[in-house]
Formats: structure tokens, C-alpha cells, sequence
């Protein structure tokens, strides 16, 4: 009984950060907008919440709280640069995304420079991240579904022409949609360089922020299942390193595990129509006039 | 307020001139960014100038990296020209690696059939593992992007198994390597460098040859009516699922036979996943996307990614930058290439 | 040719004289260090950066460059670039330049290579290490005397023979100083990746692991044994920062010293590109190379030291404290004098005898080691059967 409680506190513990970001990046995809840089923005948000909530390394010269806002700032301005090039520039979202990944990873890297090396003390408690997310993801599975502005952002998302007809600002309401994506992203950063390690280190995102790319669809843009979905995946991830050695196969297998499982549940419930659809305008900018 | 508007019938000379405007106004932020890191940006480009292209050994540089992105990038566009988002090449390649890596270690074949074994066996293993994709998209729905990330991460973990298990060298005091290859398993090189010249005339002959396909046959129509409308496929008799498949057989394909290349020219054995390919299978995407789409343009494109990277080694080295400086620097050129593109197209008009 | 002129010659002459004496008293010694990772990783390629700047400060008559994050398979370009820039010494550090570092010696006659944990060598190559094995020993006693579970965890990367090596001569200690303890292993299969060490630590928790050391190149095990309020080890560089009320000692490696001993002797002429195919650092403490400490000169840390002295272990049939048994073991290995963990009769944990008694092991079995002794549990690959 311990030991399943444990394995769920450590689903919880490394589910959190994938949850903060699928649910960001869940909301920029229902409004039609896919951002592949959610690694790059969670390394930006890493760095900022370390640094400000570091300071100079004298007790009381950092902010946690402070912290956690330039986090969400530098992942939000990050998503704001990919939402100028591919909403007002029409750009190609996919290539976007990825270049900012690219520079996102690049900056925080050279910026962070003089920050390796260093603890952070008097780190925040996981729980209100933890609950935060969980909160979050009914608030918005409330909102989306069942308020106005939910409707709204995904009629922006599903039918952009339809959406400007009733006379709904379509590219400020992506502008904005991304922008709390990336936001989520820096937070999830911050919360593995605060609460998880917590330090930073160049790269100590470490792929996290392409698993939640991968959560966004596996959980069907819903982010009710966003929770079991990234609970799901940090159990998986937990569970390889629990269950090596038990048994005479090989650690690679386990090591390999998450990733497949995430495959095979998505082809199950494909088999059986249960996966949810994407947005119909996903990744195409709009343009008024055109369909 | 910024407004486009479409120029009725762009002249041909237009994308030229935007996107060297595109890339002088890259230049002169990543020249702040240098500034901020304390180095004189007229010496940093005149640096990776003189690294890359002034000389032989520059060139070598940039055609090393250039060559595994050809051939990622000539697959990548039939994908996408299909609306297939493979951001798996990074595994297809590795798939490549391995099965060339067991047949140049574990079978019998004579010297002159092996290479070309190796180049058919690596194709069809990165094919296959793209086509695991395009089954379970035409068949069970499953989003191709969540699919072929997966399958990036299944890969590493297949190859650390084999040189961590099954195929760990005898010859290597225990670290995870497989043996060398044998010396008839080994790409010749141009003189003096480690670009392994057929994996480079593979790409140049598969750029002309799919160019041409998608020129001269249906092949092209096909692909982009599957990807795009799979209903209006089906209605004019093409079935979508075929296509599909022998799109991922190519795209992987492709991306198999640059895994080939990385080991059986440059390493000569199978090692660490993240030592065979550090990114191609990203940076092959954009240099599909600058292409347009055209495998031939991809010519042009991957040997401008590869000076790029290459110039990017150069200020590690000469300048001493920190190794992040690469991308930054891509990163500031990709971002300002593709926000160009709409001006490509059209005007800009201020206020409503 | 007037006097002027005549004058005007004598003096660029003697100028043009001076100068070149001046730039042969200016001409320092160039040495380059290629490494396999980032310089801020706060493991391997920072240690050697470490030592890189350590030896520069040491020596004034040497310049240096570095060229950080380089993949195995592009070192040949590398050094390409760094001889056009005049090195003539240049370190590469991953086991994987082996065969590439080797090219570039015959490529380049006049340059001297060293590599780092490799075995081939050639006329202007040599080969060097430093390593931790009697070190880990030390530490696995204290390790043992302070687990009360009797589960030590320990976070492995790869299984390849450096680690097996670790991981055995920890075991070994761990079992002098508590015989009914083992060491619990899991792999991560990556050298830096702090969310696998973070998970991993907690699986080897969970199996009621309550001491923990990892071999990661981050400071995540250091901070995870932290959270938990259990002891834990610095591992390559000093980490007693990341958790200065756990860390009990740790293994903290000193390139500095092979770099200034090495490049000393070409600066002296000693070595040359002519005379090196047998020169193969094998540094232990004894040279000072690693060093057993929390942080630099703290083989222990106050409150561990404490607990250690009133651990008690058997020794030859007498009672005596953990504390004091490290302290002499260390300052006898640091002497050069007898003792080796490795010391036969050494069987590993499938009970096949792997050194004979009274015999130890070569650093050629050091460098092969496939097998892994007792205490040792978890899965191992490439583990022999017979």
C-alpha cells in the first residue's frame, strides 16, 4: 500500500510540470495555433524563475514569488515572438515552433551561464503547483466547455471564418491563447528549477517539454484528461526505474516503456473511436477572404 | 495596424531579395547578440566566413553536416507535401545506423555488395519505422506527430540495448560501442575529409529523381490531395492509404539512408545515440520547409543549414564562444527566414 | 649607402633582433582541450575545465583553449581547426576521441596528443586518467557504517567497466564496515539527465535505500538525498554546497594535477612528439589525483565524522571506528603504500574468484572489469556467467 502510494506521489511529482505545459499548450492548439517550441520556453522559464528567485545568492536578494512571475513572463514572451511570426506573419507553424525551440534552448543556455553551479535554498513546496495544476485543468474543462469565452476559443480554433463572421477578433484571441501557452511552459520550467531540482543546468529540461507536446494529443485536447495523461506518463517514468532489476529484462525496455505505452493506448483507443479530435483549423493561419 | 496585401503576380526576382533581406536583418541581431557576448561581430562573421567557405577544409565542414540534412530534408518534403508532420527522422535515422550497423557486423556478405546492402537494408529499416506512423494514422487515427516523437525516444533506447547487450564490441574494454565495421563496410571519403561521397550522391540523385516524379507523373497530385483532403482522395479513386505508405517508406527511407551514412562514413561503428545525430532529424524539417517543398531546392537549402552549423563550430573554436552561440545564431536565422516568407508574396500596408 | 641609410639598417637590424628574442621569451606553450560536454555541466568536462584553469594559473608560460561540447564522431575537424590555430598540445577527454585522436596523431607529427581514459597510444600520443576506485572504497565504508537499513543506493549511467569498477570497490566497503549490507544499483542509461536521477533515487528509496550516491554529471542525487534528509556523497566535483547538512564525504577528482605534471614535462622537453608511446597516466591518490572530501581538504564533514567515530567495524579480528579505519586506509593509499580494495581473494557476486589471494588487479582488469562483487544487487549488464 506504501509502496502504490508512493508510486502516485511520484506521478504527481513529475506529472506536474508535463501538466502545467499540455495545459498550455492544449489551449493555444484549441484556438488553432501549435507551438512546438514548449521546450524551449519551459528552459527560458527555467532560467528565469532560477535567476530571479536566486538573486545573488545572498539569503533575501531572490523572489520564489517574484520567481515564478519572470518565469511565466519569459515563457509568455517567447510565445508572443512565435505568435507574431505565425498568426500576423502567417508563417509556418511546425517551423516556427521549432526554431523556437532552437533559440529558446540557445539563450537560456548562454544566459544561464553564471547560474550553474548553484543551489536554491528555502525551496517552495510542491503541493500548490501540484494541486495549482490540478485545479487549473478542471477550471479550464469548465471553461472551455461550458463558459462563453471557452466557446469562443475554440469556434476560433474549429471555424476562424465562422468566428470572424459573428465578429470575434480571431488573430488577438490566438495572440492571446498562445501567449498563456507559453506562459504554462515557463511555469512548468520554473517549477522543475525550483521545486524538482531545484537548480539549473543547461538542458536540465531534458525533453520534458516535447512530452507534453506528445501529451497534448494523447490526452485529445482535453484537459480533464490532461491530468490522467501526465499522471499516466509520470507513473510510466517512475515505474521503469522501480521495476529495473526485478525482473531478467533488459533496463532499455523499461527505459523504452512510457513512449510505447503512450502509442498503444492512442492505437486502442483509435480501434475503438475514443480519441478526442484535433481542432479543424489547427496550424493554418487565417487570413480574411480565404477558406 | 499591419496589413499584407497580396501582390497580384509577385516578379520572380522578389524572393531573392527578400530573403537577403531577411537574412541581413538576422545578421545584424545575432551581431547585437555577439556584441552582448563581448565579441566583435565583424570578426565573428568574417571567422565563420574563412571556416566555411573561403577554403577545402571549410567546405568539408559544411558538406558534412550538409549531406545527412539533404537527405532527411528530400524525405521530409514528400511528408509534407502529404500534410504527414514526421518530426521523426531523428529516429528513422537512427534506424538506418542500426541496420546498417548488423549487417556490416553480422553478416557474411563479399566487399562489393556490402555498402549497397547496407544503404538498401538502412533505407528499409528507417522506412518501416516511418511507416509504423502511417499505419496506425490511416488506419487507427493515431496523430503522427505523438507517433514518430514516440518512436524517437523507442529508437535510442533499441540502439543503447543492441551495443549495450547483444551487439557490445569485443574490442571496446566494455564501453557501449559496437566492434568497427570492416574496412569494405566503410564509406570512401572525399580526400581528406569524412564526407562519405556516395551517401552525398545518393542525396544529389534522389533530389533530381523525386523532383522529377513529383514533376512528371500523378505521383505529386496524389500525395497532396491524400494529405490534404483524404475524402476528395478517395472520391477520385486514389487510395490514400497506399500513397501514404510509400510516402513513409520514402521520407523514412531517406532518413534511413543518412543514418547509414553518419556511421558507416564518419564513426565506423554504432555508438551513443546522441553522438550518431545531434538534431538532424529537427533541422532536416527546416531545411524541407525552406525548400518549399522541391527536393532539388533542397540543394540549395541543406548546404545552407550546413554553413550554418559548421559556422557555428567556428566560433566555438576560434572565438571561444559558449557552444549555445549555435543556436542562438540558427535560431535568429530560421525565425527571421520564415517570417519572411509573406513578404514574398505581399505587400505590407500600415493602418486600416 | 649614406651613413644615415647605413645607421637606419643597424638599427631595424638590431630592433628586428630584439624582437624576435622578446617573442621567443614571450613564446608560451599552446595547449587545447577538447571535451565531450558543456563546461557548466558540474561533472566530467567541467572538472577538466577545472584542471585546464588550474594549470594555466600554475604555469605562466602556458596559454590554453578549450572547445566545449564536441560529439564523438566530429573530434578529426576539431583538431583540424585547433593545429590551424597553432596548438601544440592538445587533451582530448572522452573515451570516444580514441580512435579519431590516434588519426590525428599520425595526421599531425609535430602535435602532441594526449587522450583521456583510452588504451591506444603512439609516438606523440599518450593516454591518462585519474580514477576513483579506492576512493568509492573509502566512501562505501562510511556508506555501510551509516545505512541502518542495510540498502545503500547508487545511481549508475552506463554499466561499462569504469562504473562496474565504482560500484564493486563501493560494495566491498560497504560490506567491511556493515556485512550484512548490499548495494542497490539502477541505471539511468544516460551520462546527464537530472529527472531520470531524480526518479531513479526515489525508486532506489522506495526499496529502502537510506544512504545515496549517484555517478550523474549533476548534482540532482546530491539534492534529492537532501530532500530526504539521508546521506549522500559529492560525486566528481564538490557538491557539499547542494546539501550541506547531508553530504558526508564524497570522491572529487584534481585534473590540474596530471595537466601540470604533463605539460611541465613538454615544456621541459622530457616528453616530446617522439617518446610517448608508453606514457600512460594511471593516477590515483596516491598522486593526488582524486581526492576522498565533502569539498576540497573535508574528508569529512563535522556531523558525519562524529557518527563515523562511534561506528564501529572489524578489522583483522579487532574492534575499531569506521572514522578511524578510513582515515588510515586513505592516508596509507595516498602514501602509495599496499593496500588495494581489489586485494585477493576478491570472488564476484555469482561467487566466481576473480582475483587470487594475496594478488591484485592489473589496471588492464581494472580497465576490462565486467563483473561486479558481492553486496552488489540490481541488474547489471554484460555481467559474465563463469
Amino acid at each position: 500500500m506504501d509502496e502504490l502510494l508512493n508510486a502516485l506521489l511520484r506521478a504527481l511529482a513529475f506529472g506536474t510540470p508535463l501538466l502545467l505545459a499540455s495545459l498550455g499548450a492544449v489551449i493555444n492548439e484549441r484556438a488553432g495555433v501549435v507551438n512546438l517550441g514548449v521546450e524551449g520556453m519551459m528552459a527560458l522559464g527555467a532560467l528565469a524563475g532560477f535567476a530571479v528567485a536566486y538573486g545573488d545568492g545572498s539569503p533575501g536578494s531572490g523572489s520564489i514569488a517574484l520567481g515564478i512571475v519572470a518565469a511565466m513572463a519569459a515563457g509568455g514572451l517567447a510565445a508572443l515572438l512565435h505568435a507574431f511570426i505565425t498568426i500576423t506573419l502567417r508563417a509556418n507553424q511546425f517551423v516556427s515552433g521549432l526554431s523556437l525551440t532552437l533559440l529558446g534552448l540557445g539563450v537560456a543556455g548562454l544566459l544561464g551561464k553564471k547560474y550553474e553551479g548553484f543551489p536554491l535554498f528555502g525551496q517552495p513546496n510542491q503541493w500548490p503547483f501540484t494541486i495549482g495544476a490540478i485545479v487549473l485543468a478542471l477550471l479550464l474543462a469548465f471553461w472551455l466547455t461550458s463558459t462563453r469565452a471557452g466557446l469562443t476559443l475554440r469556434s476560433v480554433g474549429e471555424n476562424p471564418a465562422a468566428a470572424d463572421v459573428l465578429g470575434l477578433n480571431v488573430n488577438l484571441i490566438r495572440y492571446g491563447a498562445v501567449a498563456f501557452g507559453g506562459a504554462l511552459a515557463g511555469l512548468a520550467g520554473a517549477y522543475l528549477s525550483l521545486v524538482y531540482r531545484p537548480s539549473w543546468t543547461d538542458g536540465m529540461t531534458a525533453g520534458l517539454g516535447w512530452i507534453a507536446v506528445a501529451l497534448v494529443i494523447f490526452v485529445g485536447w482535453n484537459p480533464l484528461r490532461a491530468i490522467f495523461g501526465s499522471v499516466f506518463f509520470g507513473l510510466l517514468y517512475y515505474l521503469q526505474f522501480r521495476l529495473q532489476g526485478k525482473t531478467f529484462i533488459p533496463t532499455e525496455f523499461f527505459a523504452a516503456m512510457p513512449y510505447l505505452l503512450v502509442i498503444v493506448v492512442l492505437a486502442f483507443a483509435g480501434l475503438r473511436g475514443q480519441q478526442g479530435a484535433a481542432p479543424e483549423a489547427l496550424g493554418r493561419p487565417y487570413t480574411r477572404g480565404e477558406r | 495596424m499591419i496589413r499584407f496585401v497580396p501582390i497580384a503576380d509577385p516578379p520572380r526576382g522578389r524572393v531573392i531579395w527578400v530573403t537577403l533581406a531577411a537574412l541581413v536583418f538576422a545578421l545584424v541581431v545575432a551581431g547585437l547578440i555577439f556584441l552582448a557576448a563581448g565579441t566583435n561581430p565583424f570578426e565573428a562573421y568574417s571567422a565563420m566566413l574563412q571556416g566555411t567557405v573561403s577554403d577545402w577544409s571549410g567546405w568539408s565542414e559544411v558538406l558534412r553536416r550538409g549531406t545527412p540534412l539533404l537527405l532527411i530534408g528530400i524525405g521530409l518534403t514528400l511528408a509534407f507535401r502529404a500534410q504527414f508532420f514526421n518530426i521523426g527522422a531523428e529516429g528513422q535515422l537512427l534506424l538506418g545506423a542500426i541496420a546498417a550497423g548488423g549487417i556490416a557486423l553480422f553478416t557474411p556478405l563479399p566487399p562489393l555488395v556490402m555498402l549497397p546492402a547496407m544503404f538498401v537494408g538502412g533505407a528499409l529499416a528507417g522506412g518501416l519505422w516511418a511507416l509504423i506512423a502511417a499505419f496506425l494514422k490511416t488506419r487507427l487515427r493515431v496523430n503522427e506527430i505523438l507517433t514518430t516523437l514516440m518512436l524517437n525516444y523507442v529508437a535510442t533506447y533499441l540502439l543503447i540495448y543492441l551495443i549495450n547487450g547483444p551487439w557490445k564490441g569485443k574490442n571496446v574494454r566494455g564501453f557501449i560501442y559496437s566492434d568497427d565495421f570492416p574496412d569494405f563496410a566503410q564509406l570512401p571519403t572525399l580526400p581528406g575529409t569524412q564526407v562519405g561521397w556516395p551517401t552525398l550522391l545518393l542525396g544529389v540523385l534522389l533530389a533530381v529523381g523525386l523532383q522529377w516524379f513529383l514533376g512528371r507523373s500523378t505521383g505529386g497530385y496524389e500525395l497532396r490531395v491524400a494529405g490534404e483532403n483524404p475524402e476528395a482522395a478517395r472520391y477520385a479513386g486514389i487510395s490514400v492509404s497506399s500513397v501514404l505508405f510509400k510516402m513513409a517508406m520514402v521520407t523514412g527511407g531517406a532518413a534511413g539512408l543518412a543514418g547509414v551514412g553518419e556511421v558507416a562514413g564518419i564513426h565506423h561503428k554504432l555508438l551513443e545515440p546522441s553522438q550518431i545525430s545531434s538534431g538532424y532529424g529537427f533541422t532536416a524539417v527546416i531545411v524541407a520547409w525552406l525548400a518549399r517543398g522541391n527536393p532539388l531546392l533542397c540543394l540549395i537549402t541543406a548546404p545552407l543549414m550546413g554553413i550554418i552549423l559548421a559556422g557555428g563550430d567556428v566560433l566555438k573554436i576560434n572565438l571561444n564562444l559558449p557552444f549555445r552561440i549555435t543556436d542562438v545564431f540558427s535560431g535568429v536565422i530560421l525565425m527571421s527566414l520564415i517570417a519572411s516568407e509573406i513578404f514574398v508574396k505581399n505587400r505590407v500596408k500600415w493602418g486600416k | 649607402m649614406s651613413k644615415i641609410t647605413k645607421l637606419l639598417a643597424l638599427a631595424l637590424a638590431l630592433t628586428a633582433a630584439a624582437t624576435t628574442q622578446a617573442g621567443a621569451q614571450d613564446a608560451k606553450l599552446k595547449a587545447c582541450f577538447i571535451y565531450v560536454g558543456p563546461t557548466g555541466d558540474i561533472g566530467w568536462s567541467y572538472a577538466h575545465d577545472q584542471g585546464r584553469k588550474a594549470a594555466e594559473k600554475a604555469l605562466p608560460w602556458l596559454e590554453t583553449q578549450y572547445v566545449e561540447s564536441v560529439p564523438e564522431g566530429q573530434a578529426l575537424p576539431v583538431i583540424d581547426r585547433l593545429a590551424k590555430n597553432g596548438c601544440q598540445v592538445i587533451f582530448t577527454t572522452s573515451f570516444g576521441y580514441m580512435d579519431d585522436t590516434l588519426a590525428a596523431a599520425k595526421k599531425y607529427p609535430n602535435i602532441i596528443f594526449a587522450h583521456n581514459a583510452g588504451f591506444k597510444r603512439n609516438a606523440n600520443m599518450a593516454t591518462y586518467m585519474a580514477d576513483f576506485y579506492q576512493v568509492y572504497y573509502l566512501n562505501g565504508l562510511a556508506a555501510g557504517a551509516l545505512s541502518k537499513s542495510g540498502k545503500v543506493g547508487f545511481v549508475g549511467t552506463y554499466p561499462i567497466p569504469e562504473l562496474k569498477r565504482h560500484l564493486s570497490a563501493f560494495a566491498l566497503g560497504v560490506k567491511a564496515a556493515n556485512p550484512k549490507a548490499s548495494v542497490n544499483v539502477k541505471w539511468i542509461n544516460s551520462w546527464f539527465d537530472p529527472a531520470k536521477t531524480r526518479e531513479a533515487s526515489e525508486a532506489l528509496l522506495s526499496e529502502g535505500a537510506d544512504v545515496l550516491t549517484s555517478a550523474e554529471d549533476s548534482a540532482t542525487g546530491v539534492q534529492t538525498a537532501g530532500a530526504k534528509n539521508i546521506p549522500t556523497f559529492s560525486h566528481y566535483n564538490p557538491m557539499l554546497k547542494f546539501s550541506p547538512s547531508n553530504v558526508v564525504s564524497g570522491h572529487i577528482v584534481h585534473w590540474d594535477k596530471i595537466y601540470i605534471d604533463f605539460l611541465t614535462k613538454v615544456h621541459n622537453g622530457t616528453y616530446t612528439t617522439k617518446n610517448l608511446a608508453n606514457v600512460d597516466y594511471w593516477w590515483l591518490l596516491s598522486k593526488g589525483a582524486v581526492e576522498m572530501g565533502a569539498d576540497m581538504n573535508m574528508p569529512f564533514t563535522v556531523k558525519f565524522a562524529a557518527q563515523l567515530k562511534a561506528a564501529k567495524m572489524m578489522v583483522g579480528g579487532k574492534s575499531v571506528s569506521v572514522y578511524d579505519r578510513i582515515t588510515a586506509l586513505n592516508a596509507q593509499m595516498k602514501k602509495g603504500e599496499s593496500f588495494d580494495p581489489f586485494t585477493g581473494p576478491v570472488k564476484d557476486r555469482n561467487g566466481v574468484l576473480r582475483v587470487p589471494a594475496g594478488k591484485t588487479m592489473s589496471i588492464g582488469d581494472l580497465n576490462n572489469m565486467s563483473w561486479v562483487a558481492p553486496g552488489v544487487v540490481g541488474q547489471v549488464a554484460d555481467e559474465p556467467k563463469k
